[in-house]
């Protein structure tokens, strides 16, 4: 393969690389004049974005460009694709223009997380995942904390306390893989395994790069930075981190597990559980579900809420993986999807709440069937997918979960798992509700205050994600089928 | 009119109204009423065709949808889906003329009064266990919102209750439908392949009660009920009368035509705790019903009590029995949807209460001579009277209970003789009440309003066509457990 070549697998990144160089020179040229600066800087990352999307039809065909680090697989482009859409959804969201004191360095950090995110989707190599990823995290740590408030400022502290953290484990988890396996590419890695049992060197190397992934992921117990980010954190910082950002960490988790790890999963199943990231995951899954379900219950910010709605559903999209097939797989990447749509949508209201209202507050939705009718109903849309209500995508995400987990779990032994999963999922239909029901059941205070017009990006961000998940809820095919297919052809 | 113009009908009004200009009125209400209408007529017509030609093919609709997990579109209509497809139009039509004068955000009322009734339709027709989900969960958002903002009494609370109970009970659901999927071999949803698949007897054991136990909360079995009374009362009068009159009614459905077919043996294993329960539901819902004050209780409660009788017609699961319980489902479908009518929009609307000691004020026998006869003629289809659809219904489920177990004939009896004894405490003292001749004058209350008519009218009519004239609609519901879906736990004689 020459360099050309090269060159073309990853044009969509470069691309993107590109608009944020560009955009961090003009700020630096231009000086600061806020308000200008501000749209301009969305225009630019939406150009760049859209172009980078575009540049995905330039990228060569998977059989002749293949790597032993880049996977350029139908599984890669699909979830490039989707990365660069929420990327371009979380761009989008309303921001208050105080939180941003320089939008140009904002939204190339932003551009630049998002690079790293789609250069992780695609690779194939231990190495070069983790550079991806601490390119993502890195310019997230960032964007987490820049708004000039004690606020965000935790948050951010958290958020790269934990992550560097977590990010020697994965560090040290790779070096240990690498020792047993002599190769850091997940085949050869596999290869290295298939010999007989594998080491306790190499099961702790596993161990340690879950600890990473699960963070990325918001999992229990690597969760504590989320709520605090989740509060703190500029609204485009906290829908990378949810939507973009996740769907990610799920992709690359499943072709570790898959393709690295198939034959050391052990099992889940009740009376017939082995050791094997399977148990480990299942038992992740459990804690998380159950935390974040609980927690949840007892908060009255709407973001903190959405962030222990993220650990609660990183529980789900486990049970499916701990379920160790291709099936179940498929359906934890469709969920993944739709997961990121629906909290977009949700965050994109919550903002727009907030920059009218001041706060989050739940009590802060009161009445807003009133005053801004159709982001009232695109929360409908967004919370009662969340919850999984048909006829929803959330709904036929969850359901193709649960039952594919179950099938492929190991058959009636997995209930005990499915079964919280189900029934936790009913109890968080609570807190959706309790939201809900502010927006349509309360009356609106009369203070007075007005509802500020909507601008036409922000109408594009309610309204495409809210059709997609109808969409997708009536014909999950369309999604569900090439995400299949694609995993089939990457397991192969 | 294919049955399909059921569901059609029902959705496509849902968005019509939604897309009228605000504060519409008139206009939602008329496109609710014909959409009702165009559905009761589809299923009545379909009724008819099967009676004249019972041996055609039942319609269908069947179309591939998510191949990935083995769901397919399959519609299906026959004899026992036609009849409760009808009782659904008639209770649609009942609830959309008893909503006639609600003026507070019509468009989203019957909007979300459409999708109920669109996703009754729904369960009804759906012959894949997955479809039948979908449209099962559908009607839990809209009843949230019916209740939480158009209810009365303690709404919000209500409201709540009764979502957490549904969606529980479909988290069992779930479980139970997912359990029985992989371990048929993961290919289909299909409900007549899963239920001939055979499945280990260990799973029935664990697999049927959670899967019966997720559609029989929604079908108000005790101890599991208490969702039903509070949101009842909490509820406008037209989700009063959906919820009562048809949502049960899904409860009772999915244990009959899923829960029981796919997991005979296990069925076997539970039906005598089933009939206990029942029983108990009928005694325990006409005590309580005896003891409350509010007449929308004592109406709420009463539905607890008849609903038994269908669980328990479930439980002795022969043809008696069946019959009786798909009768009852219909029987007291009218039936509630006619006692909350009178008690929630005709009483309510005038007197501004429940109570049956003020209600006594105003002499409603005199003051509201219709609504008092009406009452008086649901009341006596209530209690199970001979002439009225709900003793040929109870009298099924009784002959079906004599031949399995007959000595629980006897509470069963005491249930009834309590039914009567709480539905005439409730009438007189709601209607005609003692008074002493020195009391005040009672107030004038407006005459009935042509919309309360023709909805009363249409459900006495009905209740009492049943009653006289039973034999087609038996027919139709034999049509329907002739089924080999039922063949598994029945043989017909």
């Amino acid at each position: 393969m020459n360099h050309s070549q090269l060159f073309l697998q990853l044009l969509p990144e470069a691309v993107l690389v590109l608009t944020a160089l560009v955009m961090l020179g003009a700020a630096v040229a231009t000086g600061r004049k806020p308000g200008k600066e501000f749209s301009a800087g969305i225009g630019i990352a939406t150009f760049g974005l859209l172009l980078a999307a575009a540049a995905m039809f330039f990228v060569p065909p998977a059989g002749e460009s293949s790597t032993p680090l880049l996977a350029n697989d139908t599984l890669a482009r699909i979830f490039k694709v989707v990365v660069l859409a929420l990327g371009l959804f979380a761009i989008w969201l309303p921001l208050a223009r105080k939180e941003l004191e320089n939008p140009g360095e904002y939204y190339a950090l932003a551009l630049f997380a998002l690079t790293g995110l789609m250069l992780a989707v695609g690779s194939n190599h231990l190495l070069f995942l983790f550079v991806a990823l601490e390119l993502s995290s890195l310019s997230l740590y960032l964007l987490a904390g820049f708004p000039r408030t004690a606020r965000a400022s935790e948050a951010s502290l958290k958020y790269f306390l934990f992550g560097g953290l977590s990010a020697a484990f994965m560090l040290f988890g790779i070096s240990l893989l690498y020792g047993v396996s002599h190769s850091a590419t997940l085949s050869g890695i596999a290869q290295a395994l298939e010999a007989g049992q594998p080491s306790l060197l190499a099961m702790t190397g596993l161990a340690m790069l879950l600890v990473g992934l699960g963070f990325k992921l918001a999992a229990v117990p690597f969760h504590y930075w989320a709520p605090d980010v989740y509060q703190g954190a500029p609204a485009t910082t906290v829908a990378i981190v949810s939507a973009a950002s996740k769907a990610v960490g799920l992709v690359v988790l499943v072709r570790i597990l898959q393709i690295g790890f198939a034959n050391v999963a052990g099992s889940a199943a009740w009376g017939e559980m082995t050791a094997g990231w399977s148990l480990w995951l299942a038992v992740l899954a459990a804690v998380s579900m159950i935390a974040g379900n609980v927690l949840a219950l007892a908060q009255t910010s709407v973001r903190r809420l959405l962030a222990y709605s993220a650990i609660a559903n990183t529980g789900y999209l486990l049970v499916a993986l701990s379920a160790n097939g291709p099936k179940a797989a498929a359906a934890a990447l469709f969920y993944v999807v739709v997961y990121g749509l629906a909290t977009l949508g949700a965050l994109a209201v919550t903002a727009a709440v907030e920059r009218d209202r001041g706060d989050d507050r739940i009590s802060s939705f009161a009445g807003l069937i009133h005053r801004s009718p159709f982001q009232a109903v695109c929360l409908l849309v967004f919370l009662t997918s969340l919850a999984g209500i048909p006829p929803l995508a959330g709904f036929v995400g969850k359901f193709a979960l649960f039952s594919d987990a179950l099938a492929e779990g190991g058959g009636m032994g997995f209930v005990w798992l499915v079964g919280l999963a189900a029934v936790l999922s009913a109890v968080s239909l609570y807190y959706y509700l309790s939201v809900l029901k502010q927006v349509f059941v309360k009356p609106a205070p009369e203070d007075g205050f007005q509802t500020r017009t909507l601008p036409p990006t922000h109408v594009l961000n309610l309204a495409i994600p809210a059709l997609l998940l109808v969409l997708l809820g009536t014909l999950p095919s369309l999604l569900l089928d090439p995400i299949a297919r694609a995993l089939c052809e990457t397991l192969r | 009119m294919t049955p399909a113009w059921t569901l059609i009908s029902a959705f496509a009004a849902a968005l019509i109204v939604l897309l009228l200009p605000a504060r519409a009125a008139m206009a939602s209400r008329m496109v609710a009423l014909v959409a009702s209408v165009i559905g009761a007529v589809a299923a009545g017509s379909a009724c008819l065709a099967k009676l004249a030609n019972p041996a055609a093919a039942p319609w269908s609709f069947d179309r591939e949808w998510i191949p990935n997990f083995g769901s397919r579109f399959h519609l299906a209509a026959d004899g026992l889906s036609l009849t409760l497809l009808f009782l659904t139009g008639i209770t649609a039509i009942a609830g959309v003329l008893f909503s006639w004068n609600i003026e507070k955000r019509p468009r989203a009322f019957f909007a979300f009064f459409m999708t109920i009734i669109g996703g009754v339709y729904g369960v009804f027709l759906s012959r894949d266990a997955f479809l039948l989900f979908v449209f099962y969960e559908i009607v839990i958002l809209p009843k949230y919102m019916l209740i939480a903002i158009w209810g009365s009494t303690n709404k919000e609370y209500g409201a709540m209750k009764l979502t957490m109970y549904s969606i529980g009970a479909s988290a069992l659901i779930l479980i139970g439908l997912v359990a029985a999927y992989a371990a048929a071999g993961a290919t289909s949803f299909d409900i007549a392949h899963l239920a001939a698949a055979t499945y280990p007897s260990a799973m029935q054991a664990w697999a049927f009660p959670v899967l019966f136990l997720g559609f029989a909360v929604l079908a108000g079995i005790w101890p599991f009920h208490t969702w039903a009374p509070t949101g009842h009362v909490a509820a406008p009068t037209a989700a009063s009368m959906l919820l009562a009159g048809v949502v049960m009614k899904l409860g009772a459905f999915g244990a009959l035509c899923v829960a029981m077919p796919l997991f005979p043996q296990g069925f076997e294993q539970y039906k005598a705790l089933i009939a206990g329960l029942a029983v108990v539901g009928i005694i325990y819902g006409a005590l309580t019903a005896l003891s409350q004050k509010d007449l929308k209780f004592i109406i709420g409660y009463s539905s607890v009590s008849h609903m038994g009788f269908i669980l328990l017609g479930l439980a002795a699961a022969n043809h008696w029995g069946l019959r009786g319980a798909v009768l009852q489902m219909i029987s007291h479908g009218i039936i509630a949807g006619l006692l909350f009518g009178i008690a929630g929009r005709v009483v309510y609307e005038r007197t501004h209460t429940r109570d049956l000691g003020e209600l006594g004020r105003f002499d409603l026998w005199k003051s509201l001579p219709g609504a008092a006869f009406a009452f008086t003629l649901a009341t006596a289809a209530s209690m199970g009277l001979p002439g009225f659809s709900g003793f040929v219904a109870e009298i099924s489920v009784i002959i079906g209970l004599w031949q399995v177990y007959p000595w629980l004939t006897i509470a069963v009896a005491a249930g009834i003789i309590l039914t009567g004894v709480f539905s005439l405490r409730a009438l007189y003292r709601a209607f005609f009440p003692e008074r002493e001749a020195a009391a005040a004058p009672p107030p004038k209350l407006p005459p009935l309003t042509w919309p309360e008519i023709s909805a009363i009218v249409l459900l006495l009519t009905v209740s009492i066509a049943i009653g006289i004239y039973p034999k087609p609609w038996i027919q139709l519901i034999d049509d329907g457990l002739r089924s080999p879906l039922f063949q598994s736990f029945l043989s017909l004689p």
